[in-house]
């Protein structure tokens, strides 16, 4: 068989997913300290001062990865809700369930890091302003599905197939509200990068590495953070099957 | 035709048990003599916020009466009933919910003048104020089917009810309440109103799916 095909098959299974993904737990924590180290260390200190900010904008290598991870999540969470709901795939439940509090962290860390950002900038922490009010709604769609999941728990089976279905309604709203909100007038500045015609808000090289940096740190951490979760959660789903013993006898030397 | 037997039956059991048609009203009448309390009664402060305080009690009013859409027909039997007789779960939701519409939305888009009367709205916000609601609260009942489908066996599942459902009605909110605030200022309300028949459409064509697919999973 195709090496790509067995691989993929092989990620379907609980006992082959919880025996593969736990060689990369350990390089990807790696890989997300060290480059959030860099990504901090670089943008707080090296990165070149904003010409309108000052030192105030530097909340931008948190506050904007942080934004980016939470939109990107509720992606993931959507997409395997929608395998989860057709295929039924075990995995793809674990993915769902461990990326919901993690995206809902980052939104959290968003909606925090830009109230920060608003009180020197705008004057205010809080102002009802179009992108801001999304995220807040983000976080709701976040709490919503792991609500639905907290409601069913002593059948988790049903509950991960309930709250894919809710994942799967708020990935078709998201963007009937992001686009409904977006009807009030903004004070919050443009995108601060975009594919297209470059960039307003951040200038040159220097500034824009560590932003960088910071966006595959967090991706790195939230890989490592959501594998984890979901042996966790396999670990919790499978608990009366073979490998699930057999992999924590592993796991303790066989001291159990 | 099994769609128009469950709406008889549904809007029968609700006409019967006239609670469930005056408790909204009821809650909007409580709720509305608070803003004058806490706000005090001048004509012009009461008159800035009225469209946006009629339509949050539209909104507010349906969703107490959500939780109940499923519960009853799933802890009977009845809706077991439903599904072995062959009936489409979308079908059963979009009657669920037109009855529901029939008992709870129109007595709502009835009784908003009175609101809007006791709220100080400009007299030539009305037409708009009827025609927002008149398009929303279809799609109130039908998201509201959705969650109630989904949350039907859980005790004590309003809360969590509000907190799947309202993010899906910002929309509506919006566009809606937006609608009644420009005629209110003096503007055409007709860019909203339009979206909001947008969304109502989008909403028709998706909700009773997913509805269905809730019951199917609750009943699995």
């Amino acid at each position: 068989m195709n090496r790509i095909v067995k691989f993929y098959h092989e990620m379907g299974s609980p006992p082959s997913f919880y025996r593969i993904t736990s060689y990369w737990l350990k390089p990807l924590l790696l890989f997300a300290i060290v480059l959030t180290i860099y990504g901090l260390v670089e943008g707080l200190f090296f990165a070149p001062e904003d010409y309108q900010q000052g030192d105030s904008y530097r909340i931008i290598f948190v506050h904007v990865p942080a934004a980016w991870m939470s939109l990107f999540i509720y992606a993931v969470v959507g997409i395997s809700g929608i395998i989860t709901y057709v295929w039924r795939m075990k995995v793809a439940e674990a993915v769902m369930m461990a990326s919901v509090p993690i995206g809902a962290m980052f939104t959290i860390v968003t909606l925090l890091s830009g109230m920060l950002w608003g009180k020197p900038m705008w004057g205010t922490y809080w102002d009802w302003d179009a992108r801001m009010t999304s995220e807040l709604i983000l976080l709701f769609l976040y709490i919503g599905v792991a609500g639905i999941y907290s409601a069913y728990e002593e059948d988790p089976r049903k509950a991960a197939r309930l709250a894919a279905l809710v994942a799967i309604i708020g990935l078709v709203n998201l963007p009937i509200i992001r686009y409904s909100v977006n009807w009030w007038t903004s004070i919050h500045q443009g995108a601060s990068i975009s594919l297209l015609g470059g960039s307003t808000g951040i200038q040159g090289w220097g500034m824009l590495r560590p932003l960088l940096v910071m966006a595959f740190a967090t991706k790195f951490y939230y890989l490592y953070a959501m594998l984890t979760r979901a042996q966790t959660y396999l670990f919790k789903t499978e608990r009366k099957k073979k490998w699930v013993k057999q992999a924590l006898t592993d796991q303790t030397g066989g001291n159990t | 035709m099994q769609f128009w037997a469950l709406l008889k039956r549904d809007v029968l059991v609700a006409w019967r048990r006239k609670s469930n048609i005056y408790q909204p009203l009821v809650f909007q009448l409580l709720i509305v003599t608070m803003f004058p309390l806490g706000l005090g009664a001048g004509a012009q402060t009461l008159s800035k916020i009225a469209p946006a305080v009629i339509w949050i009690l539209a909104l507010l009013s349906t969703l107490i009466t959500l939780e109940n859409i499923f519960k009853d027909d799933y802890r009977d039997g009845s809706l077991d009933l439903y599904v072995l007789s062959g009936m489409s779960l979308p079908i059963a939701a979009l009657s669920k919910a037109t009855a529901h519409w029939l008992t709870t939305g129109v007595p709502v888009v009835l009784f908003a003048p009175v609101i809007g009367l006791l709220m100080h709205l400009p007299s030539h916000s009305y037409a708009v104020l009827l025609l927002s609601l008149a398009i929303a609260t279809p799609i109130f009942s039908l998201l509201g089917t959705v969650g109630s489908a989904l949350i039907m066996n859980i005790k004590n599942g309003g809360m969590l009810l509000s907190v799947l459902i309202m993010p899906l009605l910002a929309p509506a909110l919006i566009f809606g309440a937006g609608a009644v605030l420009e005629s209110s200022l003096g503007n055409s309300g007709f860019g909203h109103l339009m979206l909001l028949l947008g969304f109502a459409v989008l909403t028709l064509t998706l909700a009773p799916l997913a509805a269905g697919a809730a019951i199917k999973i609750n009943l699995e």
